[in-house]
C-alpha cells in the first residue's frame, strides 16, 4: 500500500527564481526503503521537507503538483541539535517529548519510548543530560525520539552523518527493521556504499529533477560513476578500465573477478 | 541542594514581586532592600545556570563544566553595571541611585529566575494548567533565551580566539572583540530561530496541540498561599504608596 | 639538527569534572605529516582539539605546539601556529561575506593588508570558493559554508592544521576538493591532524592513523597497513573502507587503500591475467 506519493512536484523556496524541485514524481510503499541520492544541492532535503509537510507550510515558498500521504510522517533532520527540545534534562524525557506533544496517555508514551530506546541501544544514556552528549549520541537520541512518535512514514536526512562506524551499521540495520515492521522509509544519504544493503529502490536527483530510478544496482551504472554517485567499488572498477557491468560491492567484485 | 524544589509559578511570583515592589516602594530604601533580597537569592546554593540551556548546540565540542552559585551572583552584578553607567550619564547622583537600584532588582531577579527555573518544569506546570504546548514552550523559551545566547556567545568567542582575535587587553581591543561578537551572535541566533521553528514542529509542537503532562511539578497549599500573599503585598504597597 | 615536531602530546591526562577523558596520551606529529585521529564517538577526540587550541589545559602532562607549551599560551596566540576547524564550524561564520570571513584570521594576526589579500585569495582558490567570495555565508548551502570555514583556517597559513570532522555533509566532489587542498598544504610542510570517521576520506588524504579508545592510544601506525586489517579494526569499532576491503579480497599487489592506486593495481593485474 502506498504511503507517500509525489506527483509532478515542483517547489520554489521564497524569493528564489530557480526551482529547488522540478517535476518530481515518486512513491514510497509501506515496508519499503527508498533512498534519494544526488550531489549537494540536488534537492534531496527539499523532497523530504515536502514529503513531511514542512515545505511550503513552514519554509514558505511555492509548490506545484500534489503530495499525498497516507500515514503520519516524522523526520530526522541532518542537524540533530536543532531538533533537541531544550526542555528535557534526561535522554528519556527528550525521547518522550514528541509523544507527549501528541497527547498520548502516559502508559503509551512509556511503551513507545522504551521501545525506541531499546532499538537505538540508548539504555546506558537514559539519565544523561542531552546537552552533554556527543554529536553521534545526540543523533541517536533524536532518531529514537522520532521513532517514538510511531509514524507510518519515516523520513531521514543524512541520519548517519554524525555516527561512527558501529553507530552507522546499527542505524542501517534499524532502517531495515523499520521496513520489516511495515513502515515506509524515505532516506537521503551520501553513504552510497551502505545502500546496496539498505535500500530497496534508489532515486537519483540532479538539479531538482529525477534523473533515474531503480534498484541499488543503479549505483554501479557508468553514468552514476561518472557523476560521482557510484559505490566506491564500482567507481574503482570503472576507473581501472575494466569492462562493465561494474560490481556494486566487494562481494560482487569477488564473484566477477573469478 | 536538599529539599523539594519550589513550584515554577512560585519562582515566577518571586521574580515578579521583587521588581514590582522595587518600583512601588519609595526610593532608595525600597530599591535597596529588594535588590539586596534578589542578590541573596542568587547566592543560594542550587541556583545554577540551567543545564541544557543551550539545547544541543555542538559548536566547538562539549565542555560540561559545573557552574558554582557565585557565577549567578557575578552575572547579575555584571549585567546591572552598564545600566548604572548609562544612568549616571543622564541623571544626578540621587536619581541615578534611585533608578539604578530598581533596575538592579529587575536584572538580578531575572538572572536568578533564568538560573533556577528549569524550563521543562515550567512547561509541565503550564501544560498541567491547560495551556497549549506551543504557548508554554514560547514562555519557557523566552526565559531561557539569555543563557542560550550566552552559551552561543561563548562558542563564537572561542572560535574567534582560535582565529587570533583577543577579547582581552586594552579597551580598544575589548571593544573590537565585542563588535566582532555582536553581529554573528545576532545573525546566528536569528538563523537558528528559523531552523528551530521547523525542527520543533517535527517534534510534534504544532499550534493547538494538547500535551500530556509527563511529570507536573507538585504544588502545595503553602506555596499557593505564599504566591497569593506576594500578590497581596504588592497590591497593599501600591495602595499605601498612592493613598 | 633535530626537527621539532609540529605537535607533541606528552603523557596528557584530562578530565571534565570527575570524568576522565584522556589518560596518559602521548604521540608526536612531524611537519608535513598527515595524521588521522580515529576512534568511536566519545573516545576523547574533540577534547584533543580543545587542548591543542589552548581552550583547555591538560590536567597532567604537556601539549607542545612546535616549541610552545600550551599551558603558557592563550588560544589567540596559538592561532599563529594552529589553524583549527571545529565540528559544525559553519555555524560560527560571522562576517557579511565569505571573503571577509576568510580574511578575518590573517587580519587578526596582524599581517599586512597585501598579505591578507594573498592568503585569502589562495585559501578561496584552493577550495574553489572564489565564485562565492562575495556571498553572505548564510546564503550558501551548509556544505559550502563548511568549506568557507575550512578556508578561514587555511588562510591563517599555520604550520599545523587541526580539523574536526571536515567532511560531514559533503558529497564526493566536495570531499575531493578538501583532499586536494589538504594534500597541497601538506606538500608545503604543513602538518595535518584530522578527526574523522570517514575512513574513505582518511585513506585518500592521510597517511598515518592514531586510534583513540576510551582516552588512550590504542594504535599508532600507517593507514595503509591499518585499513586493510579487519582483525585490528574490529576491536576498535572500525570497519575497513570499501577500497581497502576490495584490495584485500582481490589480493591486489601492495594492498592499495586509495581509489586511484587500487584502479591502477586492478588494471595491471587484469592485463596480466589470461583471458576467458
Amino acid at each position: 500500500m502506498k504511503s507517500l506519493t509525489l506527483e509532478r512536484v515542483s517547489f520554489w523556496y521564497p524569493a528564489t527564481e530557480a526551482p529547488a524541485l522540478r517535476d518530481v514524481s515518486l512513491e514510497v510503499v509501506q515496508g519499503e526503503v527508498v533512498a534519494l541520492v544526488g550531489a549537494v544541492g540536488a534537492g534531496a532535503s527539499t523532497v523530504l521537507l515536502a514529503a513531511g509537510d514542512l515545505a511550503p507550510r513552514l519554509t514558505g515558498g511555492r509548490i506545484a503538483g500534489t503530495v499525498s500521504r497516507r500515514d503520519r510522517s516524522a523526520i530526522v533532520l541532518p542537524t540533530p541539535w536543532t531538533q533537541v527540545s531544550g526542555m528535557a534534562f534526561t535522554v528519556w524525557d527528550e525521547v518522550a517529548f514528541g509523544p507527549a506533544n501528541l497527547g498520548w496517555p502516559t502508559h503509551e508514551i512509556a511503551r513507545q519510548v522504551d521501545r525506541a530506546m531499546a532499538h537505538l541501544e540508548l539504555g546506558p544514556l537514559a539519565t544523561r543530560d542531552p546537552a552533554t552528549l556527543s554529536g553521534g549520541e545526540l543523533q541517536r537520541v533524536i532518531i529514537a525520539a522520532t521513532l517514538a512518535m510511531d509514524s507510518g512514514l519515516v523520513l531521514f536526512d543524512e541520519p548517519a552523518a554524525e555516527l561512527d562506524a558501529e553507530g552507522a551499521s546499527a542505524l542501517w540495520r534499524l532502517i531495515r527493521l523499520l521496513a520489516k515492521e511495515g513502515k515506509a522509509v524515505l532516506l537521503a544519504t551520501s553513504a552510497l556504499d551502505a545502500l546496496p544493503d539498505v535500500a530497496d529502490r534508489v532515486v537519483w536527483l540532479e538539479d531538482g529533477a529525477v534523473r533515474a530510478v531503480g534498484t541499488p544496482d543503479l549505483l554501479a551504472d557508468v553514468a552514476a560513476c561518472d557523476a560521482g554517485l557510484g559505490t566506491s567499488v564500482a567507481t574503482v572498477w570503472g576507473a581501472s578500465g575494466l569492462p562493465g557491468p561494474y560490481p556494486l560491492t566487494v562481494a560482487h567484485a569477488v564473484r566477477q573477478w573469478r | 541542594m536538599t529539599g523539594r524544589r519550589l513550584h515554577p509559578f512560585t519562582l515566577l511570583a518571586i521574580a515578579g514581586a521583587l521588581p514590582a515592589l522595587a518600583w512601588i516602594l519609595p526610593a532608595p530604601i525600597g530599591g535597596a532592600c529588594t535588590a539586596a533580597v534578589a542578590f541573596v537569592l542568587t547566592l543560594i546554593p542550587g541556583a545554577r545556570l540551567t543545564p541544557g540551556a543551550s539545547p544541543g548546540f555542538r559548536g566547538i565540542g562539549v565542555s560540561p563544566g559545573s557552574r558554582p552559585g557565585l557565577v549567578v551572583f557575578r552575572t547579575a552584578l555584571l549585567t546591572a553595571v552598564p545600566f548604572w553607567v548609562f544612568l549616571r550619564l543622564l541623571h544626578d547622583v540621587p536619581t541615578t541611585i534611585a533608578i539604578g537600584l530598581r533596575i538592579t532588582t529587575m536584572v538580578a531577579s531575572f538572572v536568578w529566575l533564568a538560573a533556577t527555573l528549569a524550563p521543562d518544569r515550567l512547561v509541565e506546570a503550564t501544560v498541567a494548567r491547560g495551556w497549549s504546548v506551543t504557548a508554554a514552550y514560547l514562555f519557557a523559551a523566552t526565559i531561557t533565551a539569555v543563557p542560550t545566547l550566552r552559551d552561543r556567545a561563548r562558542r563564537i568567542v572561542e572560535a574567534q580566539r582560535c582565529r587570533g582575535l583577543s577579547p582581552r587587553g586594552s579597551l580598544g581591543n575589548r571593544f573590537r572583540a565585542l563588535r566582532a561578537l555582536a553581529l554573528p551572535l545576532v545573525l546566528s541566533a536569528l538563523h537558528d530561530v528559523d531552523e528551530r521553528a521547523l525542527a520543533l514542529e517535527t517534534r510534534g509542537m504544532v499550534s493547538g496541540a494538547r500535551r500530556t503532562p509527563l511529570a507536573p511539578p507538585p504544588d502545595s497549599a503553602v506555596e499557593r498561599a505564599a504566591r497569593w500573599a506576594l500578590l497581596a503585598a504588592c497590591v497593599a504597597a501600591l495602595i499605601w504608596r498612592f493613598k | 639538527m633535530e626537527v621539532i615536531p609540529a605537535l607533541r602530546f606528552d603523557g596528557v591526562t584530562f578530565s571534565y569534572g570527575a570524568v576522565a577523558v584522556l589518560r596518559g596520551l602521548s604521540f608526536s606529529i612531524a611537519p608535513g605529516e598527515r595524521v588521522a585521529l580515529l576512534g568511536k564517538n566519545g573516545a576523547g577526540k574533540s577534547t584533543v582539539v580543545r587542548l591543542i587550541t589552548g581552550l583547555e589545559r591538560p590536567g597532567e602532562g604537556t601539549v607542545w605546539v612546535g616549541d610552545w607549551n600550551t599551558r603558557d599560551c592563550v588560544p589567540e596566540q596559538l592561532a599563529r601556529r594552529v589553524g583549527s576547524v571545529f565540528q559544525h564550524a559553519d555555524q560560527q561564520l560571522f562576517a557579511r561575506t565569505v571573503r571577509e570571513d576568510v580574511s578575518f584570521g590573517p587580519r587578526a594576526l596582524g599581517v599586512g593588508e597585501q598579505e591578507v589579500e594573498r592568503r585569502t585569495d589562495r585559501a578561496l582558490a584552493d577550495l574553489d570558493l572564489t565564485a562565492h567570495a562575495g556571498h553572505h555565508p548564510y546564503d550558501l548551502p551548509p556544505a559550502l559554508r563548511k568549506l568557507a570555514a575550512l578556508a578561514g583556517a587555511l588562510a591563517l597559513e599555520p604550520g599545523l592544521l587541526v580539523l574536526d570532522e571536515p567532511t560531514i555533509g559533503l558529497d564526493r566532489a566536495l570531499r575531493a576538493r578538501v583532499t586536494r587542498a589538504l594534500l597541497d598544504r601538506s606538500a608545503g610542510n604543513v602538518a595535518l591532524l584530522v578527526i574523522t570517521h570517514d575512513l574513505t576520506f582518511a585513506a585518500e588524504t592521510l597517511e598515518r592513523g592514531l586510534v583513540l579508545d576510551r582516552g588512550s592510544l590504542a594504535c599508532d601506525e600507517s593507514l595503509a597497513g591499518l585499513l586493510g586489517d579487519v582483525t585490528r579494526l574490529e576491536p576498535l569499532g572500525l570497519a575497513p573502507p570499501p577500497v581497502a576491503a576490495l584490495s584485500v579480497a582481490l589480493d591486489l599487489p601492495g594492498r592499495p587503500v586509495r581509489a586511484a592506486d587500487a584502479a591502477r593495481a586492478l588494471a595491471r593485474v587484469a592485463r596480466g591475467r589470461p583471458g576467458p
